[in-house]
């Protein structure tokens, strides 16, 4: 599948539509399931454990609740279960890295945080049209890195789409 | 270089306002027949900040109406005209005028220019009516020839002596006239500055024994021009400045901002504005600081007298010899006022706070809310994290970890300190509530023919900034309608065997975590038929049986009045459901209480402050919720045979004859709970927008007072949920939003069939019920 996607990016590498900034930069990386992916570093405000949290009622069972972070009430939401990747288990393993969103503080679950790498502007390819459970266009690029392939997302879109029911334009039943 | 004063323009703003706020509290305080000095130099010295502010801000309409203000207030306070009630209408018309202009020159609401005029106009014409009419306290029978040009003998015995003497005249043109006395110069020295200060106007010299020179100088320049000519040849320092006879342009001179601020010790010249028998430095400085008020000339210095007797003499003593004796009388005349006042104050038993607050002048800077809320929130923090440790902490051997609890204890003591310390800082006093009714009251009662005497009490209890801002609309009405509808016109009370003057009190008092505020007045109270029969004619479900509060709280709902007239004060009905909701909206509760003839007092009790929720936790499930303690009637648990169907659907309670609507929060929520049964859990009776409901939950868990903290912030609104607040473990607990849970209870989903209030016992049973089982 990766392979597939690797293929077709160098294929439409030519075709790329103009990316209206530039994807290089620091990016931190994390795993969930069997894919990596890599978020703008300066997005990340902390990686801490997974606390319980207070769930939420009639919210989507991805938004696993709210957290007390240092007297602010943060929302976490599990990306495993919102893209269907890892096994959904919480355990003192369990990574949250909490995003800081233009003063919107938000926590994402995640499998396991892997790494911080620089990135280049060569090395960052386009996506190809996919269906993805993720919308495309929240993806910035993908990078190949150690042969492996890295999906780049920007993580602030993402987490700001209706899909993600995070923000109020949703009406959530 | 330029500097950028609009950087400032809000300093002064907020100044200016307070400052005018001020001198309306003190105007509406002052007594007619015996002004209190401090307080007219008070109101004084507020106009003139203004006009100084205005000045430098390039404001030029308020430095008009101040600088009119002003004249006149100078010469009321000087004594040299007598306060009258019109004098007091045109300042605070004055008052009016700027705040307009004010507004007008921060936020650019319209500005009524003609009302400027005309307050202007009025303040003018009081002026110059009595500088002409009444005349000037100092004054003698005999003028004395303008320059006097006549050294004293060195030995004069007593003041009285020269009773005869002098007394400057009057000039009635706005001269001013000063004397001067210059140090040892040379006759050359000398003749220049003749020539110098003859440009400003009749200057005149004589020569003192001691080889000194004196200028009698009459212009209508102010004391710097002359400092500053004279600075050219002699010692500033060396100069003493008395100026003769303050006429009615002295509102302008410098001597005000010298003796209010001190900005200016650093120049030694010493002006004195009434005749000088303050010649001598220490004397100067003395005055100084009493201020020049109203006052000064009646309480000379003991040594003032007796300064005649050394050797230093000049002119001025012999014209002020005269006046000290004029100034004697007066005193005597003042201590016998000030003797009586105190008495007559009490009886009139205006405002408490008259006295108190008048020179505590207490030093504060300006922070900006956001700073404090930051910091409020970062104690809040610290107080969880700190209840964390404790919690961790209790785990541990008390043996081995000995200096590690102590040391927690007293973290906690401290932070628990620190957090009162830091939630005072947005506490602030009904005063500044209160301290806007008294001018409205009057008003008031002055267009509806009423008489009205204001009381408040509890002006220094303190709420939370927030809520202070907010709690003004809602008491605003709540007065209006007291004088409007509450006390009666004077017949009627005469009529009534009352005496004429109606009575409104204000009152706030801490009443545990609340503050509660009552609007009492002394008037017709409430009719319960009247009330019964209009309610019925508005179509409103009432029955006989109603009780007395529940019949009074009729008032608040929407487009009730009971008002025969429609006035423009009051009577169109809108408004008290408006109260009711504002009030509601901080969490607060209002009651009534009124008996027919005796008067009314509608009781507003509010939570402390508006980040801090009185709740009562339940849980659900394996969460925790908290519900607001003031929506809370009652909580039982019901009996199997208490719980009735509809269609064998709608669940409801039966309760002291009225059947609620039972809404049960597992299944508003959708969440998992064994507990599906109401006689099983618990009801918790809700109020909220006049609805009653039952709230079904698992358990009562405790009450308790908890920090509001907002979803939305980094989240968005949730249904049902108002906020989230932080437990003392450190999880998060939702506070369930009550009007909006009775409303979803409603949807068919989850349950209803409306509540019908058959019958009408207490409404109002107190919280009385205690959980049955804690968890």
């Amino acid at each position: 599948m990766s392979t597939d996607i690797a293929t077709n990016t160098t294929n439409t590498t030519n075709t790329r539509v103009a990316s209206s900034r530039s994807a290089a930069g620091e990016y931190l990386t994390f795993i969930l399931g069997d894919e990596s992916y890599g978020i703008e570093i300066l997005k990340v405000q902390e990686i801490r454990g997974y606390d319980a949290v207070t769930q939420i009622a009639n919210t989507p069972d991805f938004i696993k609740g709210v957290v007390n972070l240092r007297g602010k009430i943060v929302p976490i939401v599990d990306l495993r279960i919102k893209f269907h990747l890892g096994k959904v288990e919480y355990d003192e393993f369990t990574v949250v890295i909490i995003l800081n969103l233009g003063g919107r503080v938000v926590g994402i679950v995640v499998d396991g945080v892997s790494d911080v790498m620089a990135l280049k502007e060569e090395q960052i390819r386009d996506v190809p049209s996919l269906v993805t459970s993720i919308d495309t266009k929240y993806i910035v690029g993908l990078a190949t890195v150690e042969e492996q392939m890295l999906i780049l997302v920007d993580i602030e879109q993402l987490m700001n789409s209706q899909e993600m029911a995070l923000v109020d334009a949703v009406a959530v039943h | 270089m330029t500097i950028d004063m609009s950087q400032f323009y809000e300093v002064f703003f907020d100044e200016a306002e307070e400052l005018l706020a001020e001198a309306e509290r003190l105007l509406l305080g002052i007594d007619m027949e015996n002004p209190d000095a401090e307080d007219l130099n008070a109101i004084f010295r507020a106009a003139h900040s203004i006009k100084g502010g205005a000045a430098t801000f390039g404001f030029m309409d308020m430095t008009e109406i101040t600088h009119v203000l002003e004249n006149l207030l100078d010469k009321i306070r000087k004594n040299e005209m007598k306060l009258t009630s019109e004098h007091v209408d045109a300042f605070l018309a004055a008052k009016d005028v700027l705040k307009m202009e004010l507004d007008g020159h921060r936020l650019a609401t319209a500005v009524d220019q003609e009302q400027v005029a005309d307050v202007k106009m009025m303040l003018k014409s009081l002026s110059e009516a009595g500088g002409v009419a009444i005349a000037p306290v100092p004054t003698v029978s005999e003028p004395a020839p303008v320059p006097v040009v006549e050294p004293m003998p060195e030995k004069q015995p007593e003041p009285k002596a020269a009773e005869q003497e002098t007394v400057p005249e009057v000039p009635s043109d706005g001269l001013n006239r000063f004397s001067i006395v210059l140090p040892e110069i040379t006759e050359k020295d000398m003749s220049n500055l003749q020539s110098e200060l003859g440009l400003l106007g009749d200057v005149a010299v004589s020569k003192q024994e001691n080889g000194r020179f004196v200028f009698k100088l009459v212009t209508d320049s102010s004391q710097d021009d002359i400092v500053s000519i004279c600075s050219f040849i002699v010692d500033p320092d060396d100069l003493v400045i008395t100026l003769a006879k303050a006429a009615s342009e002295t509102n302008s001179e410098p001597a005000v901002p010298k003796a209010e601020s001190g900005s200016n010790a650093d120049s030694k010249v010493k002006i004195h504005e009434e005749v000088g028998y303050g010649l001598f430095e220490d004397e100067g400085k003395e005055k100084e600081e009493e201020g020049y008020g109203f006052f000064a000339p009646f309480q000379p210095h003991p040594d003032a007298v007796a300064s005649t007797l050394i050797g230093d003499d000049t002119v001025a003593t012999e014209a002020n010899s005269g006046k000290v004796e004029v100034a004697a009388e007066v005193k005597v005349e003042t201590v016998a006022a000030a003797s009586a006042d105190p008495v007559e104050k009490k009886n009139l038993g205006r405002r408490e706070s008259d006295k108190a607050p008048a020179n505590a002048e207490t030093s504060s800077i300006r922070v900006g809310v956001e700073k404090v809320d930051q910091l409020i929130n970062l104690v809040g923090e610290l107080v969880i994290t700190q209840a964390m440790i404790e919690q961790r902490i209790s785990n541990l051997d008390p043996v081995h970890h000995e200096l590690l609890i102590n040391s927690v204890g007293q973290l906690t003591r401290n932070t628990r300190d620190l957090q009162e310390s830091v939630m005072s800082i947005r506490m602030m006093p009904m005063d500044f509530v209160f301290s806007r009714f008294p001018r409205m009251v009057r008003d008031l009662a002055a267009k509806l023919g009423k008489k009205v005497e204001f009381v408040t009490v509890g002006a220094a209890t303190e709420l939370d900034k927030g809520l202070i801002e907010r709690i003004v609309d809602p008491l605003t009405h709540l007065v209006r309608n007291s004088v409007d509808h509450g006390i009666e016109t004077p017949d009627k009370r005469k009529a009534a065997g009352k005496s004429e003057t109606g009575v409104l009190t204000l009152s706030a008092t801490h009443k545990g975590g609340s503050i509660v505020i009552e609007v009492t007045d002394d008037g017709a109270g409430l009719n319960r038929d009247k009330l019964l029969a209009k309610a019925k004619a508005n179509g409103l479900t009432v029955s006989e049986n109603m009780t007395d509060s529940e019949v009074f709280s009729l008032i608040f709902a929407p487009g009730f009045s009971t008002a025969e007239v429609v006035t423009d004060v009051s009577g169109r009905g809108v408004g008290m459901d408006v109260v009711k909701r504002n009030i509601a909206a901080m969490n607060g509760v209002v009651e009534i209480r009124s008996a027919l003839g005796y008067g009314t007092t509608i009781s507003i009790s509010l939570p402390l402050t508006l980040a801090i929720l009185d709740g009562m936790s339940v849980s659900l499930g394996n969460s925790l919720y908290v519900v607001p303690l003031n929506l809370i009637v009652e909580t039982l648990q019901p009996r199997a045979e208490d719980i009735k169907t509809v269609t064998g659907e709608g669940r409801m309670v039966h309760v002291r004859g009225e059947y609620l609507p039972i809404i049960a929060l597992h299944s508003i929520f959708n969440q998992r709970t064994d507990i599906i049964e109401p006689t099983e859990g618990v009801l918790v009776l809700l109020e909220a927008d006049g609805k009653k409901s039952a709230l079904f939950v698992d358990r009562l868990v405790g009450q308790q007072q908890v920090v509001i903290k907002s979803l939305e912030t980094n989240f968005k609104k949730v249904p049902g949920v108002s906020g989230a607040t932080i437990m003392g473990d450190g999880s998060v607990a939702l506070i369930l939003d009550v009007p909006a849970l009775i409303q979803m209870g409603q949807t068919p989903n989850n349950y209803l069939t409306g509540a019908i209030p058959f019958s009408n016992h207490n409404q109002f049973i107190q919280n009385q019920a205690m959980p049955k089982e804690l968890s």
